[in-house]
């Protein structure tokens, strides 16, 4: 189906990455928002808020974190394509609700501008250290979709893909952007109405009493109904059978749980988007996500003109993780180098995935600020260089721990 | 809780609802049978967020009519009812209220009276329907489950209502609560004799206390514009003919 | 070099001892009224006469949740919306001390509002200094749960749709003690409002409205700090003892301030050490 062209403002424009995540939610045909102002990521929200009357989409700023992600499963439920905008504090604070929605297989997308943490740590800079929490985040056995954007552009196209993937799979998914790709502001052209293709909700429409709401279809993704309509609807958060209902029986806790791992993981194939480029004769891959991506570009340019054989590999889908795609590479390579703002996150997936055949080479950042693409280029040479198959995630020293740790580089002035 | 459902089931008839046009955000989980019988469509939420949830399914299809099913809202829910009752979100808020969290063993509640549990407790409970008038909900009663008409009849009422509408309804909990407080076993008796109504009376007075007889009633029913209403004259104000209102009265 | 150590050592200002000096200059825009309920604030601590290491200040997060960085007492920057629970946990652990907890309309009404209806039902001995400043200032501008009704905000473009909280009459309804409301221009009254509260056993709420020249005057044209003054000036009105249901403030309309609620009911240490005996006395009883 094509876009609505009421929800688009096709046109050139020079915005930042939030403002384009915003317009590519209306554009996709989001009807609800519901958020709560966190720096960085209020300007999404703003831009909803400016621009959502105008097409029809209702907003509301919710009290708290809380209230505004348990209104959106509400709003999802009432029939429209729905989103929450939040960042560090606010996606903890949002946890409960995430694993609530997953259970109640509700599609909804959730907009998360990483900062700087833990806890308040650094409100107005970057960071990519909440990858795990979003796969791990809320409690018991689930899987979920996350993208990871990096530049203003991919802010819209991918906010489109996210409602695209949540509506096909029924299913939360995060838009796992950071504060860099959040406050650039870039050129995002955005395209005709008809040159945007957008998921419709998968609506029931069999006769109304023999409507199962978690019966799955052949994908695994039952068919959803909206409130309202006559279906009797009995949704509950407890582990329940397919008319919903819920129930005791472990088998079945068994049987649930399986297919809400398996929906997502049976159509790994059809949602995992990656950027390769070069890893057929690559010695050294590069694997990175988010802002950590584009920094990576200057640092991989260097190792190659120094002749080093590298490639990258860019997840653009976080998760599903690429399992076999990582696999497949590390029997071909010396090492993965994986830059990203934490301190081991991702890099430890690639490690798992390598299964031993490559070395992993961790380039790690504190938070509030991106890499030195030299440092990037450094960690590659070095992995090109070692010639010993080294066990675990080999954390690369980069120029600015050695300024901050062995320089005495001072503090307090 | 099987008693209030029927009298719900009452409320909806009477009000001339069609109850599929009615959701159910709950944090009590109902019988699936019950909601069968009942017609509505139902969310058994987690706790503390069937307000919210509502929030979200009114904003996203107006036409629908939701009446969060809470008990002992004031804990996790505190919050989520006093913005609710700012906004005057177009909520019916059924507060069912038996004094101790029922579901994980008879702990005290915030709207447990004081001197009511196993050693007593010594907290000040929360008068809900006094909180629920001065955050701006534009209809509040209180009955007990034993006032069956009543409280079919304040269903009824509060279905038509716009704006935030709160029921507290005291319910009794005879599993846990009544064991505990060596009230006498009977308590529709209990009820029947501690009660007395006073329509109209101002909620700030119907503080719960052991010593009083509990006051029963229609406390407040004013009118204020809903938020959808705010929302619709304020942006068309100053949208003009770019602003198409959204959802309308009854959507 | 920062500019302090150039200032003649022998100068003292007299809230150095309450201030930490070494943080100054603060984050404040220029015409916000959040140094002013400090000042005040400060004041009043030496006014109240009460022992400052015996003192917890908490704050949450928003430009008023900076004031416990800047105050030298035992200060806690707390998460959004928390300090209120984070206070009690601090009161409940030694009950000797007083908590003042210092914080904005956003994060004490919008995100901690269940704790503050709490503390207010169970009646914790803690001050509560609400700087009340209509927006969320830290964030930008957006609209907070008590941005009067068609007031313009970057969250409501269009005006804003929800009726505001008349922070005084949620506290009074919730079961608060002692409730006052000043403006920054009214700088006197406040400091004696925080003193006598700072005395007061049980939950005390002072609301102090403050002028945010940067967003809520900007976004809405209402000129800037001093204009905002000479607006309190002209159009606050001092009712003691007045009803605070009529506390409600519209846009740009007359604000009533004063102390509205003065009472005694038991605190939660109160009533706690009152049940502890009683259940000791049972349970000799029943021995």
């Amino acid at each position: 189906m094509k876009a609505n062209p009421k929800d688009v403002n096709t046109g050139v424009y020079y915005i930042d990455g939030d403002v384009s995540s915003g317009y590519g939610a209306l554009a996709a045909g989001c009807k609800f928002v519901g958020g709560y102002p966190i720096t960085p990521s209020t300007e999404a929200f703003e831009a909803v808020c400016r621009r959502g009357p105008l097409v029809g989409a209702m907003f509301i700023q919710m009290e708290d974190e809380l209230g505004s992600i348990a209104s959106v499963v509400g709003a999802s439920w009432a029939g429209v394509k729905s989103m929450t905008i939040t960042s560090g504090p606010g996606f903890s604070l949002m946890m409960e609700t995430i694993g609530f929605g997953a259970m109640l297989e509700t599609p909804f997308v959730l907009l998360n501008i990483q900062r700087g943490g833990p806890s308040t740590g650094v409100p107005t800079k970057t960071g990519q250290a909440d990858m795990m929490q979003s796969r791990w985040g809320s409690h018991g056995d689930y899987e979920l979709i996350a993208i990871s954007p990096d530049s203003p552009q991919e802010m819209f196209d991918y906010t489109i893909k996210a409602f695209n993937l949540a509506e096909r799979y029924r299913c939360p998914v995060m838009i796992m952007s950071d504060e860099c790709v959040g406050h650039m502001t870039e050129k995002v052209v955005i395209p005709p109405a008809d040159e945007i293709e957008v998921e419709p909700r998968r609506f029931y429409d069999g006769p109304i009493n023999e409507y199962l709401p978690f019966k799955p279809d052949e994908d695994l993704v039952p068919p959803m109904v909206k409130a309202g309509d006559g279906y009797k609807l009995y949704i509950t958060g407890l582990i329940h059978d397919e008319r919903g209902y819920s129930i005791k029986n472990e088998e079945y806790k068994f049987i649930y749980t399986k297919r809400l791992v398996d929906k997502i993981r049976l159509n790994k194939d059809k949602i995992i988007e990656l950027k390769e480029e070069e890893t057929d004769d690559a010695e050294v891959v590069v694997v990175s996500y988010g802002i950590s991506s584009r920094v990576a570009v200057r640092g991989i340019e260097k190792a190659r003109e120094k002749g080093i054989k590298v490639g990258s590999l860019r997840l653009v889908t976080v998760w599903p993780f690429p399992d076999e795609k990582i696999a497949e590479l590390a029997k071909t390579i010396k090492a993965f180098v994986v830059p990203e703002i934490n301190y081991g996150q991702i890099a430890f997936e690639v490690e798992r995935c390598s299964h031993g055949e490559a070395n992993v080479i961790l380039v790690p950042h504190g938070g509030a600020g991106v890499h030195n693409p030299d440092d990037i280029c450094d960690a590659i040479e070095y992995a090109a260089k070692e010639k010993k198959r080294i066990e675990g995630v080999i954390e690369y020293k980069t120029k600015l721990e050695k300024l901050v740790f062995e320089e005495g580089y001072k503090l307090h002035e | 809780m099987n008693p209030i459902i029927t009298v719900f089931s009452k409320g909806i008839e009477k009000s001339g609802i069609k109850p599929s046009k009615v959701s159910v955000p709950s944090d009590i989980p109902f019988g699936s049978e019950v909601v069968n019988h009942l017609g509505v469509d139902f969310f058994h939420t987690i706790r503390g967020r069937a307000i919210p949830f509502g929030t979200g399914l009114k904003l996203g299809n107006p036409a629908l009519k939701v009446v969060p099913f809470v008990g002992d809202l004031m804990t996790l829910g505190g919050n989520h009812f006093v913005h609710a009752g700012r906004r005057n979100m177009e909520l019916l808020v059924i507060c069912v209220n038996n004094f101790v969290y029922r579901k994980i063993g008879g702990q005290p509640a915030p709207s447990t009276p004081v001197t009511f549990s196993p050693y007593s407790t010594f907290e000040e409970p929360f008068n809900i329907p006094h909180l629920g008038n001065s955050c701006g909900a534009v209809y509040t009663a209180r009955w007990t489950a034993l006032h069956t008409d009543e409280l079919a009849n304040s269903i009824a009422e509060a279905l038509n209502k716009q704006g935030l509408s709160v029921i507290e309804v005291l319910s009794p909990g005879p599993n846990y609560y009544t064991k505990i407080e060596d009230i006498e076993s009977n308590l529709i008796n209990f009820y029947y004799e501690n009660s007395v109504i006073k329509n109209g009376e101002d909620p700030k007075n119907a503080r719960i206390t052991p010593e009083e007889k509990i006051v029963v009633g229609k406390f407040t029913d004013k009118e204020r514009p809903t938020f959808i209403d705010s929302y619709n004259a304020q942006l068309s104000k100053v949208l003009g003919d770019k602003f198409t209102p959204y959802g309308g009265k009854n959507g | 070099m920062s500019p302090l150590k150039t200032i003649d050592s022998k100068i003292v200002h007299p809230m150095d001892n309450l201030l930490r000096m070494e943080r100054i200059p603060h984050i404040w825009c220029p015409s916000c009224g959040i140094g002013l309920a400090v000042t005040a604030f400060t004041a009043a601590l030496e006014k109240a006469k009460i022992d400052l290491n015996k003192v917890a200040i908490v704050s949450g997060i928003g430009c008023t949740g900076r004031v416990a960085g800047y105050t030298k007492l035992d200060s806690f920057h707390t998460t959004h919306g928390r300090p209120i629970a984070f206070g009690t946990g601090i009161k409940i652990g030694n009950p000797e001390i007083k908590v003042v907890v210092f914080s904005g309309d956003g994060d004490l009404i919008a995100i901690g509002g269940n704790h503050f209806i709490h503390a207010a039902r169970r009646n914790i001995d803690m001050l509560v200094v609400c700087v009340n400043n209509f927006i969320y200032a830290m964030t930008g501008g957006q609209v907070a749960p008590t941005t009067p009704l068609a007031a313009y905000a970057t969250t409501s473009p269009y005006g804003c749709v929800e009726p505001p909280f008349n922070i005084p009459y949620l506290a009074d309804s919730s079961g608060a003690v002692y409730v006052a409301r000043w403006t920054t221009l009214h700088i006197r009254r406040l400091t004696n409002s925080i003193t006598e509260a700072l005395n007061k056993r049980g939950f005390s709420v002072v609301e102090v409205i403050s002028p945010c020249g940067m967003y809520y005057s900007r976004i809405n044209k209402l000129g800037d700090g001093l204009d905002m003054m000479k607006f309190y000036h002209d159009n606050a009105e001092i009712r003691h003892g007045e009803d605070t249901k009529n506390l409600g403030i519209g846009f740009q309309t007359k604000i009533i301030v004063g102390k509205f609620v003065d009472r005694e009911r038991p605190t939660y240490m109160d009533s706690y050490n009152k049940w502890l005996s009683e259940i000791k006395t049972e349970e000799k009883l029943r021995k």
